[in-house]
């Protein structure tokens, strides 16, 4: 009987598994994917909003594609309950499926501050297409948006509620923006482009509750300081993995499932990718939770193959963001934000331009790059610097080069030769194979 | 597959590639747009094109969200517009920094081979860009390492 594969998760990385699969199997085996949504890639969500792109161009695998693949599906149904022991999954209305391995790739979710009113009307989260929905419902030109967090996720739809004419106020209980993409000196900087350009931010700022106002807003009231009225609320006050329904499984869960450079859980047959997978980590020996799109995909293709029967080890994820808002670009990498590192710094007065190399030694182990986007050097210097991480090629005798000048990157990343030590990596032992050139017999 | 072969000794920095390759890619002759970039090394003495290897992983290929960029007939690695949302996962992703991001359009746009007749081939006068088959090697890598060494180069400070 031919091998049946369960996945639970229909984004990223459950779909990158299914992929994988089918690259390798040809069709060969069941897979049946249960997901609580029609698959769709939340991180394009923000076009969607700023009405760049339409609905459709948010989902992934549609029915057609998947039945394309011989993949059966289960959309819109939860699993609620895993029983390792006699290997079945059992979902929301009591069907129980029978599987020989199974894939936990069920993501992440949105979570509210835990502030009086955060439930009440005209809240918003903005996580899944639902909410995505009610938001971009609610926007007109002139509505008064208070987005309460000021994290990736926040600066990642700042744009698109911008060109819908919002009227921003951010606010952020630490005492800066973006705390946990970018230092201190970045986040100034990122502030003050901000603020030059009409959006009102407050940092280190406590809402202690929401209140409905007369007439239909609402009133934001703050430990300290003047009430702020908003029209719409944005809460974007962090995430937490969905992990409830694997409960007395015996799952081995730590800040995620906890998965080795397989991907396998402490369950040989039960494999864990993306946001809900605690893996390992490419700078480290720990093992982390890496909550980002690439970290998902690579995950799940890895995930796929081992699935399929080969013998693919993973060699640990990269932290990485960009985003820009209003034409500055922000990207960090790996360990930005590492106190033991050896730091080479600059900013330009003249300009928005900002970088900062952090070494061990000779090895790059992070980074922070800010500018405009206009400036090409901005995503030019961006993959190569990501190329020094990844490869760990030696820079100790460009350092002190570096140190005059750190916007000087791609001479030392060709000389080193980071290029040639990268041609011969691949993340399954051979070259990809885009979705739609996958060819499985019917 | 025939791929860019890159013979640094052979350039002498005249960007004729970089103009060519703007234009073709954006109908703009303007270096700034083109995604074959001259380097140069020691004081400006010597130089040496850089682009995408079109190399085997595909790092912006898998990165990419919405599945925009796919191999073209050519086996490039080719951006479809249309589809680009321009998140720039593919530009963090990519480890060789060969893509680029265009602010005005916000879309992604790389190497694509021009679809197998490579305008930047065509115009080197001094065949320093060659179109063959070949495996993908490190071309410009150990040219660089030895141009920054002596005087003039980068590592100035080393030789002082
Ligand atoms: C607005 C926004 C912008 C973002 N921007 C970026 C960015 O620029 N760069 C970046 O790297 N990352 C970004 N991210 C994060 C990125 O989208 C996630 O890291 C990625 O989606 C993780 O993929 P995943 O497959 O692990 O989980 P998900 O994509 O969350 O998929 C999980 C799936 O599991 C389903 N599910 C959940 N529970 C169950 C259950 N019990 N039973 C069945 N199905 C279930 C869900 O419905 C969903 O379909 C962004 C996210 C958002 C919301
Ligand atoms: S742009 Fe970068 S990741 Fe994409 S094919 Fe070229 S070298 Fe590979
Ligand atoms: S910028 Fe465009 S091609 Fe690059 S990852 Fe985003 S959608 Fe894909």
């Amino acid at each position: 009987m031919a091998k049946r594969h369960v996945i639970v998760g229909g984004g990223t990385a459950g779909w990158n598994a299914i992929t994988t699969i089918r690259e390798i199997d040809g069709g060969d085996s069941e897979i049946i994917l249960v997901s609580a949504e029609n698959p769709y890639s939340r991180m394009v969500l923000p076009y969607y909003l700023s009405q760049e792109i339409g609905e459709a161009h948010v989902f992934t695998a549609s029915e057609t594609r998947l039945g394309a693949l011989g993949v059966e599906t289960r959309f819109g149904r939860r699993a609620v309950r895993l029983n390792p022991n006699d290997n079945k999954l059992i979902l929301d209305d009591d069907e129980e499926l029978a599987y020989d391995d199974l894939l936990i790739a069920t993501g992440s979710s949105a979570v509210r501050a835990p502030v009086p009113g955060a439930d009440g009307a005209n809240v918003h989260s903005f996580w899944t297409l639902d909410q995505a929905k009610e938001v971009t419902a609610s926007l007109k030109p002139g509505v008064r948006v208070a987005m309460i967090g000021a994290g990736f996720i926040s600066f990642t739809i700042l744009n698109a509620l911008i060109k819908r004419g919002a009227d921003l106020t951010v606010i952020e209980i630490a005492p800066r923006i973006l705390p946990r993409m970018v230092d201190d000196a970045g986040a100034e900087i990122v502030q003050g482009w901000l603020e030059e350009r009409g959006v009102k931010i407050l940092a280190g700022a406590e809402i202690t509750s929401i209140e409905d106002a007369p007439g239909g807003g609402k009133t934001l009231k703050l430990k300290a300081g003047a009430n702020i009225e908003a029209d719409l609320v944005i809460m974007a006050t962090g995430i937490k993995t969905n992990l409830e329904w694997l409960e007395g499984s015996g799952v081995e869960v730590n800040s995620g499932v906890v998965v080795n450079d397989h991907l396998r859980s402490s369950d040989s047959n039960i494999y864990a990718a993306g946001d809900v997978a605690e893996g390992p980590d490419l700078l480290g020996d720990g093992k982390a939770v890496h909550a980002i799109e690439p970290t998902a995909m690579q995950h799940g293709r890895v995930a796929g193959a081992n699935m399929a029967g080969l013998d693919t080890a993973y060699e640990g994820s990269l932290l990485m963001n960009i985003v820009d808002v209003l034409d500055l670009e922000i990207a960090s990498f790996g360990n930005w934000n590492d106190e033991d590192a050896e730091v080479i710094q600059i900013v330009k007065k003249d300009r928005p331009a900002y970088r900062k190399l952090l070494f061990n030694g000779g090895r790059l182990v992070g980074a922070i790059l800010l500018g405009r986007s206009r400036d090409i050097w901005m995503t030019n210097d961006v993959g190569m610097l990501k190329g020094l991480v990844q490869s760990g090629c030696d820079l100790s005798e460009w350092k002190e080069h570096l140190r005059g000048n750190p916007f000087d990157i791609k001479r030392a990343y060709l000389a080193v030769g980071a290029s040639g030590s990268l041609i011969p990596e691949t993340l399954l032992g051979r070259p990809s194979v885009p979705e739609r050139d996958i060819a499985v017999q019917s | 597959m025939k791929v860019l072969k890159i013979v640094p000794e052979r350039c002498t920095g005249c960007m004729r590639c970089e103009l060519a390759c703007s234009y073709e890619q954006t109908g703009a002759f303007q270096p700034s747009k083109s995604v074959i970039r001259v380097s140069a090394f020691e004081g400006h003495t010597s130089y040496s094109p850089y682009t995408c290897p079109q190399c085997d992983e595909g790092w912006c290929l898998t990165a990419c969200p919405v599945e925009a960029i796919s191999i073209n007939a050519a086996g490039a690695k080719d951006v479809m517009d249309e589809a680009c949302v321009g998140c720039k996962l593919c530009t963090i992703a990519c480890p060789y920094g060969t893509i680029f991001y265009d602010p005005a359009r916000h879309k992604a746009f790389k190497c694509d081979l021009c679809g197998g007749a490579p305008a930047c081939v065509d115009v080197c006068p001094r065949a320093a860009i060659l179109y063959e088959e070949a495996e993908v090697s490190d071309w410009v890598g150990p040219f660089a390492a030895e141009r920054t060494h002596g005087p003039g180069g980068a590592l100035t400070a080393e030789v002082k």
